[in-house]
């Protein structure tokens, strides 16, 4: 399968998971949305060359995120009868501003080109001697990280229970 | 610019997400969309560079940065669910009033 018809499938596929999160009003559907956007990211670290990252995004977002979104929602929509509705409340100012946006940055983006750029030919040995050498300080930081947000999450869980 | 307006694109989906949405697990999921067309751009355009490796290992700390702030904002929801009642922002006004 060529280069760009990959391409143009995750782009749907991440552009139709991303519509159903920003749009449904089912909490399901959007746990759904969400899981599709994040294979589509997965796919186009994939696409690109970096099948580590794409291995990442699967385990951590796919396998880890998503899994707290859907516990999330069933801690929190359980004692509601039904399925439980989200509100949408479009907003034309909203979607002027986002606009906005996409066409300020195509503007000042747009001449960074690569439209197709060629796959990277770095490999998990490039990046494991990248991350435990220029990047060991970033790497622990990082690692320190999710250790707080670890430490965190539960303070936050166990204030409250009280 | 194929790439920088499919980035950029599911950027602003995320953002007219986070700026109509008012259930927080709804605003959570657009933050990701969001977080997830900046990923997007930064992998395709670093895939173009001699040094891939090191736009590998920016992306995967940004990732656990994200993964980090998921799970924080999930857990700071089902405290505030509980002590409020309700998922809604707007409605979450202990701290305001």
């Amino acid at each position: 399968m060529s280069f760009a018809l990959m391409f143009w499938a995750l782009t749907a596929l991440a552009f139709l998971g991303g519509a159903l999160v920003v749009l449904t009003r089912d909490v399901t559907r959007l746990a759904l949305g969400l899981g599709a956007f994040l294979l589509a990211v997965a796919g186009f670290f994939a696409l690109y060359g970096f099948g580590f990252l794409a291995l990442a995004e699967l385990f951590v977002y796919v396998g880890g995120v998503l899994v707290l979104v859907l516990f999330a929602i069933m801690l929190v929509h359980r004692a509601k009868p039904g399925a439980p509705a989200l509100e949408v409340r479009h907003d034309v100012l909203a979607a002027v501003a986002c606009v906005g946006i996409v066409g300020f940055a195509l503007m000042a983006f747009g001449q960074m080109g690569a439209v197709y750029p060629l796959p990277s030919s770095a490999g998990p040995s490039e990046l494991g001697e990248l991350l435990l050498g220029r990047m060991l300080p970033q790497f622990e930081l990082a690692g320190a990280l999710l250790l707080a947000a670890l430490v965190a999450v539960v303070a936050v869980s166990e204030g409250g229970s009280e | 610019m194929t790439l920088v307006g499919v980035s950029v694109g599911l950027f602003a989906l995320g953002l007219y997400g986070v700026l109509t949405r008012r259930d927080v697990v709804a605003l959570l999921a657009s933050i990701e969309v969001m977080l997830g067309g900046a990923l997007v751009l930064l992998v395709g355009l670093g895939a173009s560079r001699p040094d891939g490796s090191s736009i590998e290992g920016l992306a995967l700390i940004v990732l656990v940065v994200v993964a980090a702030e998921a799970a924080v904002g999930l857990a700071l929801l089902v405290a505030a669910a509980r002590s409020s009642r309700t998922t809604r922002i707007d409605e979450m006004t202990e701290v305001r009033d």
